[in-house]
């Protein structure tokens, strides 16, 4: 049985170096939610753990799971890039949970487009005529000859709900022809890759790697999102469960910290405080 | 059949059987390399002085004396560069209105390409982010970094029938009879004095935590999470694995129940992966509440599920596979039933239930959907030990995943991801090793 006691000894050494390693300061924040919000709570989670040693985990799997998170108690703040449905609301309640919800950023969701595709602009019109299937080639909108290849996103989006709401309305459903990705880096990659592709993502994952087309004219910017003259402007939010006190009311508070304003901005999204 | 078919039917066949090794063994070396090759790229490369300065200032890392006289060494050839902007920032002043405007944009990206490659230009205030705090960290990246600035990249939209070819205007051109036309060359003679590329082995990769959602620093946190899963899967999972594979193979009577008992271990051997997921998240953490979030106990808890059925049936087979005559004997000396099955047919049997094991953690390690929902979080701190009930933790499979698809900056950090996935397969193709090893050291052992 020498190599039983070789064995658990492999395991005991295993443990003590892991255990040395890290010792977590009591305190932790544990974040579900939306990929949209994922960059700033990323990066705001980066500096918090830095300035005061709690730890902070990001999971990005769209804005309904962290709904859904919140509604089982298994996150401490959900982050949301569309307010909460009632349906989701009733639930909540129904298991004793109280949403609250925190402003963190404003964000335009940028219509983007291959580098190459002549299109500048659209009108949020014919955005939605193309996602209800009606225009299906770009020479319909002032492109070239070629098929319009729509992308959007899961059901379980918050950006989908956005788009739906702020472009769509409600009783015009998008195609059945339009591709879906899982995430607003995926929506950015897949453009990037298809020169006939259209798809639309939060403000702060448009680079230069594709093309944000003006919306009624209007360029999507912190500015034109700020005052509102982007059409397809939201806010992202930040659910707790009830108010929230101690080390996450420090962290829902970093949007209206300087350092947190920063951060939004250079990210690329828009401050709301 | 005569003797000539025979041996023809006999050769074709080996060369089938050799032909099917050969393109499998070229599908795991095209496989393999890339991996290999881009995978080393994020230990092994070349480093600039930026990429020095981060390791000094975030892992306090590094030759402090030779890192200051490197910089002040670099800023001296980047002093030029400075003073250039700083004059045609003072031009523009001077300029009129619409000749201004023309400029001002064009000096704009000037600007920023610049600040991207060097890190933040001296004057401005400081970056919150960490990934702007430094320039290009990885000389390759440097390059394509200098390429944009001194070259923009525009599309021929002039042929409305084709799709818009791209092509490059030099930058230096646009700025044509002003004071900045001499920046383009300048910068791109010294680049090497600016940034000081040097081949650097960084070990940190695998040791450091990430800085800045994964744009700098290494994949610890990662690694020792995988490992926390996949220990913790078999924690659970090996010991009753093998009680359930000696309970089938020496106490279960032959009849209906067995049979149904069997037949379902089989078909949880071939449920989807996602599945299991789902289920762990429905189950340990919605019903049980076997943490506050997700956890690596979570996650454990729903890989252990998974590899149960493949634990039970390597170590049924390995149980069946002792000789009969050694549980005769051992029978016949007077020893109990259950003497029997713990000292003679269980170490028989042990080459065969390690193997099964390992090969079981393997596949742990490398799961990505089990742990989406019950323990992988994209950003977190390596756990510790301590944690391991209450904290979620990322995880290679899971970040591999992320890095690929969901990160905002994925073009910039592939590097990071190959060194992932690199990271990982070593870890399985080590764990593979030492089932080998231990399997054989066992079997002479137990022969000797």
């Amino acid at each position: 049985m020498k190599l039983f006691k070789k064995i658990f000894l492999g395991a005991a050494v295993f443990g003590l170096v892991a255990s040395t390693d890290a010792f977590a300061a009591g305190n932790k924040i544990v974040m579900d939610g939306s990929t949209t919000v994922g960059p700033i709570a990323k990066a705001f989670a980066s500096s918090f753990t830095k300035s005061t040693g709690v730890q902070v985990t990001v999971s990005e799997s769209g804005s309904g799971n962290g709904a859904k998170s919140l509604i089982n108690k298994t996150c401490d703040i959900a982050n949301m890039s569309r307010s909460m449905k009632d349906n989701e609301l009733a639930a909540a309640r129904g298991k004793g949970v109280n949403p609250v919800e925190h402003v963190v950023a404003l964000d335009g969701l940028a219509m983007i487009v291959h580098p190459s595709n002549r299109v500048n602009a659209l009108s949020k019109a014919q955005i939605r005529g193309i996602y209800m299937g009606r225009y299906t080639n770009w020479s319909q909108v002032g492109g070239p000859n070629a098929p319009i290849v729509m992308i959007q996103r899961e059901s379980n989006s918050g950006t989908q709900d956005s788009f739906k709401e702020l472009v769509m309305g409600k009783e015009n459903p998008i195609s059945k022809r339009a591709e879906t990705q899982a995430s607003n880096g995926a929506i950015k990659s897949r453009v990037a890759s298809t020169p006939n592709a259209i798809g639309f993502v939060g403000l702060g994952f448009a680079d230069n790697s594709v093309k944000a087309l003006l919306v009624d004219g209007v360029e999507p910017d912190a500015r034109t999102v700020k005052n509102g003259t982007y059409p397809i402007h939201r806010a992202l939010f930040m659910y707790t469960n009830g108010q929230p006190s101690g080390v996450v009311k420090q962290f829902i508070d970093m949007p209206k910290t300087a350092e947190g304003k920063q951060i939004i901005s250079e990210i690329g999204f828009v401050n709301y405080y | 059949m005569n003797l000539g078919t025979r041996k023809l039917l006999d050769r074709s066949f080996t060369a089938l059987g050799i032909g099917s090794i050969v393109i499998m063994a070229m599908t795991l070396l095209i496989v393999l390399v890339p991996i290999v090759t881009n995978g080393l790229g994020a230990l092994v490369f070349k480093g600039t002085i930026e990429h020095r300065k981060m390791l000094a200032a975030e892992f306090n890392r590094g030759d402090r004396a030779e890192l200051e006289r490197q910089t002040a060494l670099a800023d001296s050839s980047r002093k030029p560069v400075y003073a250039m902007m700083a004059a045609f920032e003072q031009e523009l002043t001077g300029m009129d209105e619409p000749r201004r405007q023309q400029y001002q944009q064009q000096y704009a990206q000037v600007r920023s390409a610049i600040q991207t490659l060097l890190g933040p230009i001296p004057g401005d205030p400081l970056p919150a982010l960490t990934r702007s705090q430094y320039g290009q960290t990885r000389w390759e990246k440097a390059e394509e970094r200098l390429h944009e600035v001194l070259y923009e990249k525009k599309w021929d939209y002039s042929n409305p029938d084709a799709p818009a070819k791209e092509y490059s205007v030099s930058r230096a051109a646009g700025f044509e009879g002003t004071s900045l036309v001499k920046l383009f060359p300048y910068v791109e003679k010294n680049i090497d004095r600016m940034l000081m590329p040097e081949w650097t082995l960084y070990w940190g990769f695998i040791t450091d935590s990430s800085v800045d959602a994964h744009i700098f620093g290494g994949i610890w946190p990662e690694i020792q999470g995988t490992l926390f899963l996949a220990i913790g899967a078999m924690l659970f999972a090996f010991p009753l694995g093998v009680v359930a594979a000696i309970y089938f193979t020496e106490y279960a009577r032959e009849g209906f129940f067995t049979s149904v008992l069997r037949s379902a271990n089989s078909t949880l051997a071939g449920v989807p992966s996602i599945v299991f997921g789902l289920f762990g998240l429905a189950f340990f953490i919605n019903t049980l509440k076997v943490s506050e979030s997700k956890s690596v106990l979570a996650g454990s808890l729903t890989l252990a599920i998974m590899i149960l059925p493949t634990i039970i049936r390597a170590a049924e087979e390995a149980i069946l596979s002792v000789p009969k005559t050694y549980k005769e004997a051992s029978l016949s000396l007077g020893s109990t039933k259950w003497n029997t099955i713990v000292t003679v047919i269980l170490p028989a049997a042990l080459p065969g239930i390690i193997t099964g094991g390992v090969i079981s953690l393997g596949r742990a390690a490398g799961e990505t959907a089990p742990i989406i929902f019950t323990a992988a979080v994209s950003v977190g701190s390596a756990i510790g030990l301590a944690d391991v009930f209450s904290s979620p933790t990322p995880a290679l499979s899971w970040n591999i995943y992320n890095l690929a698809s969901e990160h905002e900056a994925a073009s910039e950090i592939r590097h990071v991801q190959y060194g992932m996935v690199l990271s990982l397969v070593t870890i399985v193709l080590l764990l593979n090793l030492s089932a080998i090893v231990l399997r054989a050291r066992i079997s002479q052992k137990l022969k000797g």
